[in-house]
């Protein structure tokens, strides 16, 4: 999807245009409990996720592969990776979580990103 | 009979029959998983509707297959919706990514203008591989970031008045952005070191504060948002004229806006440092240093970079390149295995082991000026030999500003990203890659 730009005086300047061509977006969640004191590893954030897809989108609405890269135990917050074709999904799947093992819970998108932007922003 | 499916051929059907056929609800239980069952069931909005015999299942697939070929819109059977709601899930907006390489001896160079106007830059990071301590010259120019401050609810009438006038757009370069305002919900103001006055207002405060504007680009059909610019150097702005006397009654009498300020000016070098002027500091206020965090990163896998492929043909693709670059500021793991649960993400190819790097983030409101000459310092890094043959200069913009290059109009969408990285070569070559997001012009 990149176009060779207009080159510039010297042969040495090039420029491309990339338009859409970034194949991932990047998701900051939190999780939040009702009750606080609540401990969760990584592995059990990722099955959280994967059934609240599911309960969206049923079995073949949920199989689109996305990674958890980070996930802080302490403050319950991950940094996710999905494909673009599954952003609007999981985003939705994501907001209309509601519980974990009977307890109340919520997930909190704090921020969404593309590459390298996803360290930064005030 | 239905042993011999696996399950891969398993999700492979599901996923063909799905894409051109069922609607967002219909959902697809095979058997696979127990040996008695010779049929597939199709389920739409939780109720069984179909079962297809696994002996007449490839019809169907071909069936499906060349419609998905042929692009032909598929109407649910079940719940007479079109297929085309699966798709239109998938849809997102828009991103560009400009990547451009040149050298810095090339006189045409257009690097010192992209960064002078990029005016409200939130956070620079400095990234240098084979390194354990950043060259003290380096450190001090991070440090020599000129200070800013943060006034809290300064009446924007204020900043139109002669005597401050005086004091800050007549003296030196001077940068004001609104603090804590949101770009796609609160009244944002911003004034740009060449005199102009940027509102971006809300319809309600648009329609009340009687100033001449525009509707917002990235506004729907019916506009919620407008931007009123102003030009506080042009003549028919001169305190006293009929057209300053009409912005300063809209702003003071008919729509009073207040906001946290954050402001900075640069003073040119000679001259005393610019200081708080009293028409601004009678509201509470703080002085504020940019902040600096230096780590040392060990035993990090590395892409390696051709300063001639800019394309990534043979080496790492810009994309690849910067997400690398973002998942070393956030200290996320590159070593993780093709089938691990959690993540799959791993460094690009090819890549070398580096023993050291160091990784330097500023934070504040930083003016181009200053990031201008700490370029000028990294440039100045090869002078001595180095085991190193690039190092890279990555620049965010404020996510509320609004504007990103020059006038460009700014807005937030999803992210209100707007950035741009520098990576530098021994060899005085540079790629610059600029990125902005759904609602913003391409850069220039």
């Amino acid at each position: 999807m990149s176009d060779p730009g207009a080159v510039g005086g010297s042969v040495t300047y090039q420029r491309l245009v990339h338009k859409n061509s970034s194949g991932f977006h990047y998701m900051k969640v939190s999780l939040v409990f009702e009750k606080e004191g609540k401990r969760i590893d990584g592995a059990f954030f990722k099955q959280l996720i994967i059934s609240a897809l599911r309960n969206v989108y049923g079995e073949i609405g949920a199989a689109f592969p996305f990674d958890v890269l980070k996930f802080e135990e302490k403050s319950l917050t991950a940094v996710l990776r999905v494909y673009n074709s599954g952003l609007v999904k999981l985003w939705s799947a994501l907001t209309l979580l509601g519980s974990y093992q009977n307890e109340t819970c919520a997930v909190r998108v704090v921020q969404v990103l593309l590459p390298y932007q996803y360290t930064g922003g005030p | 009979m239905a042993a011999h499916v696996t399950d891969q051929q398993l999700r492979q059907i599901r996923s063909i029959l799905l894409e051109g056929w069922a609607c967002t609800g219909c959902d697809v239980r095979g058997p696979g998983f127990s040996e008695d069952c010779d049929w597939f069931s199709i389920r739409c909005g939780n109720e069984l509707r179909k079962r297809i015999l696994l002996k007449s299942l490839s019809p169907q697939i071909s069936a499906v297959k060349n419609n998905v070929k042929k692009k032909r819109t598929v109407i649910c059977p079940f719940s007479s919706q079109t297929s085309a709601m699966f798709s239109e899930l998938q849809k997102c907006p828009r991103n560009v990514l400009v990547c451009e390489r040149s050298s810095f001896m090339n006189e045409k160079s257009r690097h010192d203008k992209h960064v002078s106007q990029h005016y409200f830059n939130y956070k620079v990071s400095v990234f240098i591989p084979h390194c354990g301590v950043p060259p003290s010259s380096l450190s001090d120019a991070m440090r020599r970031f000129t200070r800013f401050y943060l006034v809290r609810e300064v009446p924007v009438f204020e900043l139109l008045g002669e005597e401050c006038l005086e004091k800050t757009v007549r003296t030196g370069r001077f940068y004001a952005l609104s603090y804590k305002t949101r770009i796609d919900q609160d009244d944002v103001v911003a004034l740009l070191p060449t005199g102009q006055l940027i509102l971006s207002v809300v319809k309600d405060t648009y329609e009340q504060l009687g100033l001449e504007g525009r509707p917002s680009q990235y506004a729907h059909k019916r506009p919620m948002r407008y931007v009123v610019v102003i030009d506080l150097t042009d003549k028919s702005m001169a305190p006293g004229s009929k057209r300053y006397d009409r912005v300063l009654w809209a702003l003071r009498e008919k729509v009073p806006l207040k906001t946290d300020f954050l402001m900075a000016c640069h003073s040119v070098v000679g001259t005393e440092a610019w200081s708080l002027p009293p028409c601004l500091s009678r509201y509470p206020w703080k002085e504020l240093q940019a902040s600096v965090d230096t780590q040392t990163l060990r035993d990090l896998p590395c892409p390696v970079l051709h300063g001639d492929d800019l394309r990534g043909e043979t080496a790492c693709e810009p994309h690849a390149f910067l997400e690398w670059l973002g998942a070393v500021g956030l200290g996320i793991g590159c070593e993780n295995e093709a089938t691990s649960f959690l993540s799959t993400y791993e460094c690009p190819e090819p890549r070398t082991l580096v023993d050291q790097a160091v990784l330097c983030t500023v934070t504040g409101l930083l003016l181009p000026e200053d990031i201008h000459s700490l370029l000028e310092e990294l440039r100045r890094y090869f002078d001595q030999p180095k085991s190193s043959s690039w190092l890279s200069l990555v620049v965010h913009g404020f996510a509320d500003s609004p504007i990103s290059w020059g006038m460009a109009e700014h807005g937030f969408h999803k992210g209100g990203e707007n950035f741009y990285s520098f990576v530098l070569f021994k060899n005085q070559d540079y790629w610059l890659h600029m990125g902005t997001g759904a609602n913003d012009g391409c850069p220039p």
